[in-house]
C-alpha cells in the first residue's frame, strides 16, 4: 500500500472510516435538501429562465439585439464563450493531469470540478451556437455528407478547429466524469430505499457489481481516458486562442496566445473550483475531506498560473514595443490608455496583482480570503477576454472604422442567464450526484486519512474501562485527538493483549458507529425486550452502555454485533432493539 | 425464318369465344359505370365506414393545406405579347436629362422589364459629360415613393381630372374676368416648351376653350395670339437664390445672367465660400472640369485657394484653405482685388484679417496674376456687393475672355427675390385672385412662412401642381399632381446654346399628369387624355420642329433629327465664345454695403449637404442615410462649430453611440431654431454652419416616410422632424447671417455618425499624400514607399508581395483578374458612388437608430481623414513632433486641417483573411480574383468581418426587408418601393454577411456581351456601379490580366499603391497617391529625406515595422517553401 510521509498534512481529517465516507457523501442525496438549497436553486432557475428568454428573443429577432456593430462583430458572445471554456478547464486538468501525476489531493475536488467543467462547457458551447446569424443552418460546420454537391467545411478555419476541439473536449470530459461516477452510483443504488431512485441509480450505474473484474476495467479505462484527456487540456484552449492568433488583427495576431490562454484557463478554472467548493464544503459539511490543505494547493496553482498570465501580459507589451509595428504598438497603448482603459486596469489588477498575494501563507490558507480572490480572478479573466476581443477590434487598422461597443440588455441577460443555468445544473448535481468520489476517496483513507496516519484510527480498546477513560466532550476534534494521543500507549498495551485482531477491529468499528458510551451513566439495557442480564454484560463488554448507542443500530450494526458475539444471530434485528431503545430514551 | 407462334392476351382470345369476337369489334371498351359501381352489393361490405372516409378526407385536406403553407405564392406573370424592346433579364438604357429645379445633368436611366432602377451620368452626351451627384443618382427611388400623390385632390379629398379641370378653368376665367391677378409660382423653368406653354397660358387664359377643339389645331391657332394679359404673372422662386449674382452681373456688365465658368482651363482658382463641387450653380459641370486640371501627370496642375467659414466639400479639396468669417468676405475680396492690381474698394477697410488669411490672399494674388485669363475667382454669397467685387477681380484678370463666359449664360437659378416678396404682399393684400404653384415649396423654404401662409388664405383659387401634399401644397384647394420626371417627356435649356430632352422610362404609375400638360389643358391647348396622353410630347416635338430642327443642318428630315435627339438626349452644343465686357460695377457702393455690415457674437454660413441640398429630396432614404462628405453624419442637420469654440462654450465634443451633443438654440432676429452642435475642425472661429434642407414636414405632412425620424429601438416610425429648418433663419434668400446668438437649451441629442474618429493616425500605408513639386522632382520612393522584408541567410530585401504563406490563387496568369484603382487625387468625396452602389446592389437602408449603432450597410463608403497638428499632411507624421507627443498627438485633427478622402470597399484580396477563417467556406476566391460571398452558405459567425483589415464587410443584423423598424424608414422595402430593386442582385436575408462584389452581375453581363460578339473582353465592357457613376473619374476598373487595359497601366503608375500592403493580403485594389499643389516644406523635408536616404528617422520607423515585426515569421515561412 502507498505510504505517505507523516509530515505531510493528512487529506482526510478526523476518524473517518470507509463507511463514514459513504455516509458523508450520500447524506445530501438521501436526506432532505436544506432550505438554502431551494432558495439558491430558485434564484439560479429564475436567472436561467431570464437568460433563456433573452436567447429566444435573440433568435427570434436577430443578432442586432446585441450591441455589436460593423467594427466590433464579436464582443460579449465570444468573451463569454472563452470565459466559460476557460472555467471548464480545471476539471480535466484535475482529473487527468493530476491523476497522471498521482496528486492524491485532487480526489477531494475532482468530481465537483469535472461536473463544473461539463456544465461550463455546456454554457460555453451555447455562445458559438447562438452567436451565429443563422443558427438553423449551424450544422453546416460539421463535416457531414450532404446533398449540396461538393460542399464541405473549410479546414483552414480556426473556428472549425474550435468545433472539433470543443466537442471532443466535451465528450471525453463527459465520459471521464461519468465513468468515475459509476461505482458511486452503484453505492447509492445499493443504499437506496425508494424504489424509484433505486431504479434510476441502477440505470445510471450500468449494472456495476463491484467485482474485481469491474474494478480492473474501471482502473484501465480511467487511466486510458486520463491519457486521452491530458492533451485535450492543452489543445482546447490553444485552439480557442487560434481563433485570435491566426487572424491579422493587431492585438489578436500574437504567437504567445496558446500557452497564455491555457495558463489563463487553468487560472480561472481553479478559481471557479474554489468558489464552488467553498460553498459546497460548507453546505454539505465536507470539511473533513476538503480542508485548508486542499485550498492551499489550489491557491498555489492559481498563484503559479496567475504569474504565467502576468508574464504573458508583460511579454505582449514588450513585443508590441519591440516589434516596432505601429498597429501593434497602438493596439496595446490603446488597451492601456484608450477608452477601454478601465477594462485593462481591471484585468491587470484582478489577474496580475491578486494572485501574487498568495505568496503569503496566511492569506492562501484563509478560506474567506480565498473565496474573495477566487471571484476576483474570474472577474479579471472575464475582462481579459473582453480586452482581447473588444479592444483589439474596436480600433484596428483603419481609423475611419473605429468604434465602441455598448452592451444591450440582451447581451447582459444572456450572460447572467448562463450563470443561472450553470448553477441550476450544479445545484441539481450537488443534490443528486455524489459530489465526492466515494470509491476513490476510500483508496486514500488509509494512507492520507488523518487518524490512520498517526495511527489513531478508530482502533477501539477491547474492554470498557479503557474506553471509559475517554471523557465525552464537546471539545473540538483537535483536542479529542490530543486526548486520544495521550492515552495512546495505554491503548496499545491493551491492544496487544487481544487475541483476536479481527474481532477487536469489528468492535471498534461498531463503537465508531454507535459512539463511545459512558459506563457511569449506563442505562438498564435489560429493559429492552430480548436483552437479558448475560447479553447486557456482553454488550457492556463491547462498550455499549446506553440506549442512545443502541438506538443508532441498523442492519449493518446488528450483523456486526452478531459476528462479534457469535450468539443470537438475527435476534437483535427481529426484536428491533433500535426502535425500542429510541422509545425508551424518550421516556 | 417464319414463325407460327401466336401471342394471346387471355383464354378468351386463345379460344376465340363469341363474346370475345364481339368485343373486338367495339373499339372502346365500356367503362364500369358509376351507377353500376354504386349498385354493387359488396360496396356496403367495405370495411371503410362513412366516418372513416370523412376522417381520411379531412386529413387529406388538412395535409394538403399544411403542405401549401410551406412556401409563399410568388406571382410571376409572363408577357402574353412580349414588348419589342424588352428582353427579360436584359437591361435597357435610356438617355435622358435630369432637372429638379436646382441641378441639371445629362443622364442614363437603366430599366429592367420596364422599370427604371438606376441612374448614372451620361458620359457621351451633353456638357455635363457624366457629371452627377448623389441627388441625381438617388432620385430614381422617389419614383416609387408610396406617399407621392396618386390622384388629383380637391381640398384633401380624392377627385378626378375632369371635375378639377372644369372647376379650375371656370374659376380662372372668373378671376380674370373680375380683373384680379393670377399668379403662376414655380421654381426656375428651363424647359423651352413649358415656357412657351406658360406664354400661351398667359395669353389665352382669358379666352374661351371648347372641348371639341382639335389639339393640333389648338396649338396652331392659339399660338398666334400673343397678347399678354398683364394680370397673369409667372414668378420664378427658388429655395436657393442667386438673385444677388444676377443683379451684380447686370450692374457690372449689363446682363442679369449667371455666366458659364470653365474650370477645365483655370490654372488658379480662388473661391470665397463657393462650394462649386457640391452645390454652387452647376456642380455637375464644374466638378468634371475642375478635375481635368488636377492630373499630376500633366505639366501643370491647377492651384486652388479657398476662403470660407464652414469646412465645405470644395474647401476640403483645396490646396490652400483659409478660415474667414462670412462678414470678412468683402475684405478678403477687396484685398485680393488690390493684390491683382485692380482698383481699391473705397470705404472698405481690409484691416482685421488674420495674418494666415492675408498670407494666402497674397499667395493667391501672385498665382492669379501669373495666370491671367486662365483663372477663376468665385464667391458663394448671394450678396450683390460681394459679387460685384468678384466681377471686378475677374475683370482685372481678363477672365471674361477666357474662363468665364458671359455670352453663354447658365439658365438655372432665376429666382426673382423682389417679385416673390411682392407676390407675398399682394397675396396678403388680397390682390391675388388665383395662385398656381408648381414644384416649389415656399411654405418650407421662404423665410417669411407665416406671411406666405396668411397670403394663401386670402387667395381665391389656389392650385398646386406638386408631387406631394407637402407643406405648401397641403394648404391649397386643388392639387393636380405632377408626374415624376421619369414618367414624362420634357425638354431643357440649361445653358444658352444647349437644348436637351428628357424621355419617360415608365408609364405613369399613378393617375398623375405632367404640370405642363395641366397648364396646356387649362389654357385650352389640349384636353385631358389620361395615362396615355401624348399632349406634352407632341407639344415638345412641335417646339423642337419649329426651333431646334430649323437651327441645325446635320439632319435633313425632322424624324431622323428627333430620333437622334431622343437617342442622345440632346443636340449639338452651340455655345458662344467668351468676349471681354468692360466692367461697370459700382465698387464704392459695394464697399459701402460691405462695411455697413454689423456683426453679432456669432455669424452663420448656411450651406447645402451633398445628399439633401435644399430639401427637395428629404424623403429619399438613400440620401438621408448618405453620410455628409465632411461630417459623416446621417439623417440630421446640426450646427457646425469649431472645437475651440465648443470647448470655450463647454459643449460635448465626443461623437458616438451614446455620446450626446448639446442642443443649442440659434437665434437670428426674432427667429430661432434648435439644433445639436457638431465639432467641425476647420470651422472659422465664432462662426457656425447650418445646412438647409432639413426640418421638412413640420406639420406632419405626407411627404414620404423617410422624411421623418424613426424612433425607439424596435418601434414604429413616428412623425418626428429630421433636423430643423434653417430657412427660417435665412429670410430673403441670404446665404449668411451676421448677427446670430446661441444659447444652450440644456437638451441633449445623439447624432448618427458613420465615422467617429477624425484622423488617420499618420498611418502611412493607408493614406499617402505628396505635393506636386515633390511628385515631379523625386523618385517614387519619396512619396510611395514600398514595404520590403528580409529573407534568407543573406537578408535579401524583397517586396512583401513576393511572400506567400499559402499557395497563391492562380489569378495572375489565367483568365481575368478584376482589379480597381482609385485615384485619391481625383476623389472629392461627393458620395455619388455610395448611392449608386446602394442602388445597383440593393443595399438596405437601416435608419438613424441603426447608423448610430454603427450598423450602416453601405458596401462602399468614403473615409474622410483630417490631418492632425503633428502630421505634415494626412498620413505623414512629423517624426520630431511625434516623438514629443506620441499617439495622443495624432488623435485630434488640427484647427484648419488638410482633408483627404478614401473610398473604401472590399479589396478582393488574393490572400483574403476573410476567406481562411470562414468555417463553412461561404466566402471564397474566384478564379477571376473576386472574393465571393455565397449568401446561401453563410451561417453568420461574423469571423470574416472581424478579420477584415479594411472593415468593409456588413452583417444583416435583422431581416431588413420585412422588419417594421426598417420598412417604416425605407420605401425600397415596401411593396411599391421594391420595384426599384435590381433583379440581378439578391436581397440578403437576416444573419448573413454581405459586401462589395465588384458588381459581379455587371462583370458577367460584360463578359456575355464580349462572348456574343466573339471577342475578348476589352476595356469598357465591364464596369462597376461606382466606377460608372464617379463624376471625377477617380475609379478605374477592368481586367488586370489584359496587358493593354487601362487598369493594368493604372496599377503600374508611380503613384499606385495598395493600402496595408505589408499585411501580405494582396488586394485587387490600388490607390493612387494624392497630390496637392501646395508648398509644404515640412512634408518635403520628410519625403525627400526618406526618398534619397531611406534610413533617416522617419524611414527607420517604417523599416523597423518590417525588419523586426514580421521579419522573423516571414523569413521562416519563406525558407519553408
Amino acid at each position: 500500500m502507498h505510504k505517505e510521509s507523516a509530515i505531510r498534512e493528512p487529506l482526510i481529517l478526523g476518524h473517518k472510516t470507509y463507511h463514514d465516507i459513504t455516509e458523508d457523501v450520500c447524506r445530501s442525496i438521501e436526506g432532505k435538501a436544506p432550505k438554502a438549497w431551494y432558495v439558491l436553486f430558485g434564484i439560479a432557475l429564475l436567472l436561467g429562465l431570464y437568460g433563456v428568454g433573452c436567447i429566444l428573443y435573440l433568435l427570434g429577432t436577430g443578432i442586432g439585439t446585441w450591441g455589436l456593430n460593423k467594427t466590433v462583430q464579436w464582443a460579449w458572445d465570444i468573451t463569454n464563450f472563452v470565459w466559460w471554456v476557460g472555467i471548464g478547464h480545471a476539471g480535466t486538468l484535475i482529473s487527468a493531469v493530476l491523476l497522471l501525476f498521482r496528486q492524491k489531493w485532487r480526489m477531494a475536488i475532482n468530481r465537483a470540478a469535472e461536473a463544473m467543467t461539463i456544465f461550463a462547457v455546456f454554457m460555453a458551447g451555447l455562445f458559438p451556437l447562438i452567436h451565429m446569424g443563422r443558427l438553423w443552418v449551424g450544422y453546416w460546420v460539421m463535416p457531414i455528407p450532404n446533398q449540396f454537391g461538393s460542399l464541405w467545411v473549410n479546414f483552414n478555419s480556426p473556428l472549425l478547429w474550435d468545433v472539433f476541439a470543443i466537442t471532443t473536449y466535451l465528450s471525453v470530459g463527459f465520459v471521464f466524469w461519468y465513468i468515475g461516477l459509476i461505482p458511486d452510483f452503484a453505492t447509492i443504488r445499493d443504499r437506496a430505499k425508494n424504489p424509484v431512485s433505486k431504479k434510476m441509480y441502477s440505470i445510471l450505474s450500468f449494472g456495476w457489481s463491484g467485482r474485481a473484474k469491474h474494478w480492473n476495467r474501471f482502473e484501465i479505462v480511467s487511466l486510458v481516458l486520463a491519457g486521452l484527456a491530458t492533451p485535450l487540456v492543452f489543445s482546447v484552449h490553444s485552439i480557442v486562442s487560434f481563433d485570435f492568433a491566426t487572424s491579422v488583427i493587431p492585438g489578436w495576431h500574437t504567437t504567445i496566445f496558446p500557452p497564455y490562454f491555457v495558463a489563463g484557463a487553468v487560472f480561472s478554472g481553479f478559481a471557479m473550483v474554489q468558489t464552488i467548493m467553498l460553498i459546497v464544503r460548507k453546505g454539505l459539511k465536507l470539511e473533513a475531506y476538503l480542508h485548508v490543505k486542499h485550498i492551499e494547493y489550489m491557491n498555489i496553482v492559481i498563484m503559479v498560473t496567475g504569474s504565467i498570465v502576468g508574464v504573458a501580459y508583460l511579454t505582449e507589451l514588450f513585443m508590441s514595443w519591440y516589434s516596432g509595428v505601429e498597429y501593434e504598438s497602438y493596439a496595446f497603448i490603446n488597451r492601456a490608455t484608450g477608452p477601454y482603459w478601465w477594462a485593462y486596469a481591471s484585468m491587470m489588477t484582478c489577474n496580475v496583482v491578486s494572485p501574487q498575494l498568495m505568496w503569503f501563507k496566511k492569506l492562501r490558507r484563509s478560506l474567506l480570503f480565498t473565496f474573495f480572490i477566487s471571484i476576483v480572478v474570474n472577474i479579471g479573466m472575464w475582462f481579459e477576454r473582453f480586452v482581447i476581443i473588444v479592444t483589439s477590434l474596436h480600433q484596428d487598422y483603419l481609423p475611419s472604422s473605429w468604434s465602441m461597443f455598448h452592451p444591450t440588455w440582451t447581451d447582459i441577460g444572456i450572460y447572467i442567464g448562463t450563470i443561472g443555468l450553470f448553477f441550476v445544473f450544479y445545484l441539481a448535481f450537488a443534490r443528486y450526484f455524489p459530489i465526492l468520489p466515494i470509491a476513490e476517496l476510500k483508496t486514500i483513507l488509509k494512507s492520507s486519512g488523518e487518524s490512520y496516519k498517526n495511527d489513531t484510527a478508530p482502533v477501539r480498546p477491547k474492554t470498557a474501562p479503557v474506553v471509559n477513560t475517554f471523557v465525552p466532550t464537546d471539545e473540538p476534534i483537535e483536542e479529542v485527538v490530543e486526548t486520544i494521543e495521550s492515552t495512546l500507549d495505554h491503548v496499545e498495551e491493551k491492544a496487544t493483549e487481544l487475541s483476536d485482531d479481527e474481532k477487536q477491529h469489528k468492535i471498534s468499528s461498531l463503537i465508531e458507529k454507535l459512539g463511545v458510551g459512558n459506563a457511569d451513566q449506563k442505562d438498564d439495557l435489560k429493559v429492552i425486550s430480548g436483552v437479558g442480564p448475560k447479553l447486557e454484560e456482553t454488550l457492556n463488554g463491547i462498550g455499549i452502555f446506553t440506549f442512545e448507542q443502541v438506538s443508532k443500530m441498523t442492519k449493518e450494526e446488528y450483523d456486526l454485533l452478531d459476528s462479534i458475539t457469535g450468539t443470537f444471530p438475527g435476534r437483535a434485528e427481529r426484536d428491533d432493539w433500535a426502535e425500542q431503545a429510541k422509545n425508551l430514551m424518550n421516556k | 425464318m417464319g414463325t407460327n407462334r401466336k401471342y394471346w392476351k387471355g383464354l378468351d382470345e386463345l379460344n376465340e369465344t363469341p363474346e370475345f369476337v364481339a368485343s373486338t369489334k367495339n373499339e372502346f371498351a365500356q367503362e364500369l359505370s358509376v351507377d353500376q359501381f354504386l349498385a354493387e352489393d359488396k360496396l356496403s361490405e367495405s370495411s371503410t365506414g362513412r366516418r372513416d372516409f370523412l376522417k381520411f378526407l379531412g386529413f387529406s385536406v388538412a395535409a394538403a393545406t399544411v403542405a401549401a403553407c410551406e412556401a409563399p405564392v410568388v406571382k410571376a406573370v409572363p408577357y402574353v405579347v412580349k414588348p419589342e424592346d424588352i428582353t427579360p433579364g436584359v437591361a435597357n438604357w435610356y438617355a435622358s436629362s435630369y432637372y429638379d429645379g436646382e441641378t441639371y445633368a445629362s443622364i442614363l436611366v437603366k430599366t429592367r422589364e420596364g422599370r427604371p432602377i438606376h441612374i448614372k451620368g451620361n458620359k457621351n452626351n451633353g456638357f455635363t459629360k457624366g457629371g452627377t451627384n448623389p441627388r441625381i443618382v438617388g432620385s430614381v427611388l422617389s419614383l416609387y415613393d408610396g406617399e407621392r400623390l396618386q390622384e388629383p385632390q380637391n381640398n384633401g379629398a380624392t377627385s378626378d381630372w375632369a371635375t378639377i379641370d372644369a372647376a379650375i378653368i371656370k374659376q380662372l376665367k372668373a378671376t380674370v374676368a373680375a380683373g384680379k391677378k393670377v399668379a403662376l409660382l414655380s421654381n426656375t423653368v428651363i424647359s423651352p416648351s413649358t415656357l412657351e406653354i406658360i406664354r400661351e397660358f398667359k395669353a389665352n387664359i382669358g379666352g374661351g376653350i371648347s372641348d371639341s377643339v382639335n389639339q393640333e389645331g389648338a396649338i396652331e391657332d392659339l399660338s398666334m395670339v400673343s397678347t399678354d394679359n398683364g394680370n397673369i404673372e409667372h414668378i420664378q422662386y427658388d429655395a436657393i437664390s442667386y438673385n444677388g449674382m444676377r443683379e451684380a452681373n447686370l450692374e457690372s456688365f449689363g446682363k442679369a445672367v449667371i455666366p458659364d465658368y470653365d474650370f477645365s482651363k483655370a490654372k488658379t482658382i480662388v473661391s470665397v465660400g463657393a462650394d462649386f463641387m457640391n452645390s454652387w450653380v452647376l456642380p455637375t459641370q464644374f466638378l468634371g472640369d475642375y478635375v481635368k486640371m488636377r492630373n499630376p501627370e500633366a505639366d501643370e496642375m491647377s492651384r486652388h485657394f479657398q476662403f470660407e467659414s464652414n469646412m465645405s466639400m470644395t474647401g476640403s479639396n483645396a490646396d490652400y484653405r483659409s478660415m474667414i468669417k462670412p462678414s470678412e468676405q468683402g475684405k478678403v475680396l477687396a484685398l485680393l482685388l488690390k493684390e491683382v492690381g485692380g482698383a481699391s474698394v473705397a470705404g472698405l477697410s481690409t484691416e482685421g484679417l488674420a495674418s494666415e488669411v492675408i498670407e494666402n490672399i497674397k499667395a493667391a494674388g501672385i498665382a492669379l496674376k501669373a495666370s491671367k485669363g486662365k483663372s477663376i475667382v468665385v464667391a458663394g454669397s448671394n450678396r450683390k456687393s460681394i459679387q460685384v467685387i468678384v466681377n471686378a477681380i475677374n475683370s482685372a484678370l481678363n477672365n471674361y475672355e477666357g474662363t468665364i463666359n458671359l455670352n453663354t449664360p447658365i439658365e438655372l437659378h432665376k429666382s426673382e427675390d423682389a417679385k416673390m416678396a411682392q407676390l407675398v404682399k399682394d397675396m396678403q393684400a388680397g390682390k391675388i385672385g388665383a395662385l398656381i404653384s408648381w414644384d416649389t415649396n415656399p411654405v418650407y423654404s421662404y423665410g417669411d412662412t407665416e406671411g406666405f401662409k396668411a397670403g394663401i388664405a386670402k387667395v381665391g383659387l389656389s392650385v398646386s401642381m406638386a408631387k406631394y401634399a407637402d407643406e405648401t401644397a397641403s394648404l391649397f384647394q386643388y392639387i393636380c399632381p405632377d408626374s415624376h420626371a421619369l414618367e414624362t417627356w420634357n425638354d431643357f435649356n440649361p445653358k444658352l446654346g444647349h437644348y436637351s430632352l428628357a424621355q419617360p422610362t415608365i408609364r405613369p404609375l399613378h393617375n398623375t399628369r405632367p404640370a405642363a400638360e395641366s397648364l396646356m389643358i387649362w389654357a385650352g391647348l389640349a384636353s385631358h387624355v389620361g395615362k396615355n396622353s401624348t399632349n406634352y410630347h407632341d407639344y415638345i416635338q412641335g417646339t423642337w420642329q419649329k426651333w431646334g430642327f430649323t437651327m441645325q443642318t446635320e439632319y435633313l428630315d425632322f424624324y431622323s433629327y428627333w430620333s437622334a435627339m431622343v437617342h442622345n438626349s440632346c443636340g449639338t452644343d452651340m455655345f458662344a465664345t467668351p468676349t471681354a465686357v468692360p466692367f461697370a460695377g459700382n465698387l464704392a457702393a459695394a464697399g459701402k454695403a460691405e462695411s455697413a455690415i454689423t456683426t453679432g457674437e456669432w455669424e452663420i454660413a448656411f450651406y447645402q449637404k451633398a445628399g439633401i441640398a435644399s430639401g427637395i429630396h428629404a424623403n429619399n432614404p438613400w440620401l438621408q442615410e448618405l453620410p455628409d462628405p465632411i461630417s459623416k453624419v446621417t439623417w440630421d442637420n446640426y450646427v457646425t462649430m469649431s472645437p475651440e469654440d465648443m470647448k470655450a462654450q463647454g459643449f460635448a465634443m465626443e461623437l458616438g453611440q451614446v455620446e450626446e451633443q448639446n442642443v443649442v438654440s440659434v437665434k437670428v432676429g426674432d427667429r430661432s431654431i434648435d439644433l445639436p452642435v457638431y465639432p467641425q475642425p476647420g470651422q472659422a472661429a465664432k462662426t457656425i454652419g447650418i445646412a438647409f434642407g432639413y426640418g421638412r414636414g413640420e406639420g406632419g405632412e405626407a411627404i414620404g416616410k423617410s422624411a421623418y425620424q424613426q424612433e425607439g429601438i424596435y418601434g414604429q416610425a413616428s412623425k418626428t422632424m429630421i433636423g430643423a429648418n434653417a430657412f427660417k433663419l435665412a429670410v430673403g434668400g441670404v446665404t449668411e447671417a451676421f448677427e446670430a446668438s446661441i444659447a444652450d437649451t440644456g437638451n441633449k441629442y445623439i447624432l448618427a455618425c458613420t465615422q467617429t474618429h477624425a484622423t488617420v493616425m499618420a498611418r502611412n500605408s493607408i493614406m499617402k499624400e505628396t505635393t506636386f513639386d515633390i511628385y515631379k522632382k523625386e523618385e517614387s520612393a519619396a512619396y510611395n514607399h514600398r514595404h520590403t522584408l528580409h529573407t534568407g541567410w543573406n537578408h535579401d530585401e524583397k517586396l512583401t508581395e513576393e511572400f506567400d504563406l499559402w499557395e497563391e490563387h492562380p489569378v495572375e496568369v489565367v483568365g481575368h483578374r478584376w482589379a480597381m484603382t482609385i485615384d485619391l487625387n481625383l476623389c472629392v468625396g461627393c458620395g455619388s458612388c455610395v448611392v449608386a452602389c446602394g442602388s445597383e446592389n440593393n443595399v438596405p437602408v437601416v435608419g438613424k437608430d441603426e447608423v448610430k449603432r454603427g450598423r450602416e450597410m453601405h458596401w462602399l463608403r468614403i473615409d474622410r481623414y483630417y490631418a492632425s497638428e503633428i502630421e505634415a499632411t494626412v498620413g505623414t507624421r512629423n517624426p520630431e513632433e511625434f516623438e514629443a507627443e506620441g499617439f495622443g498627438g495624432l488623435q485630434n485633427p488640427g484647427s484648419n486641417p488638410k482633408v483627404a478622402y478614401m473610398p473604401m470597399l472590399c479589396h478582393h484580396c488574393n490572400h483574403a483573411p476573410c476567406e481562411t477563417v470562414c468555417p463553412v467556406a461561404a466566402t471564397t476566391h474566384s478564379n477571376e480574383g473576386l472574393n465571393q460571398m455565397t449568401y446561401n452558405r453563410c451561417i453568420g459567425t461574423r469571423y470574416c468581418a472581424n478579420n477584415c483589415p479594411y472593415k468593409v464587410r456588413r452583417f444583416n443584423w435583422f431581416n431588413y426587408p420585412s422588419y417594421r423598424k426598417f420598412t417604416e424608414v425605407n420605401p425600397a422595402q415596401d411593396d411599391l418601393g421594391r420595384m426599384v430593386l435590381n433583379p440581378d442582385v439578391v436581397v440578403r436575408t437576416r444573419g448573413v454577411m454581405e459586401k462589395c462584389s465588384f458588381c459581379v452581375q455587371k462583370i458577367q453581363t460584360g463578359k456575355l456581351v464580349a462572348k456574343k460578339a466573339e471577342r475578348p473582353v476589352v476595356d469598357g465592357d465591364v464596369s462597376t456601379a461606382c466606377s460608372d457613376v464617379c463624376p471625377s473619374n477617380a475609379i478605374t476598373f477592368g481586367d488586370w490580366n489584359d496587358n493593354e487595359s487601362l487598369i493594368r497601366k493604372s496599377t503600374e503608375e508611380k503613384r499606385a499603391y495598395q493600402a496595408l500592403e505589408e499585411i501580405g493580403i494582396k488586394p485587387n485594389i490600388w490607390y493612387k497617391v494624392k497630390v496637392r499643389n501646395e508648398e509644404n516644406e515640412e512634408l518635403a523635408a520628410i519625403q525627400t529625406a526618406h526618398g534619397s536616404h531611406g534610413g533617416d528617422e522617419h524611414g527607420e520607423e517604417d523599416h523597423a515595422t518590417l525588419d523586426t515585426g514580421s521579419h522573423v515569421d516571414e523569413t521562416e515561412t519563406n525558407n519553408g517553401h
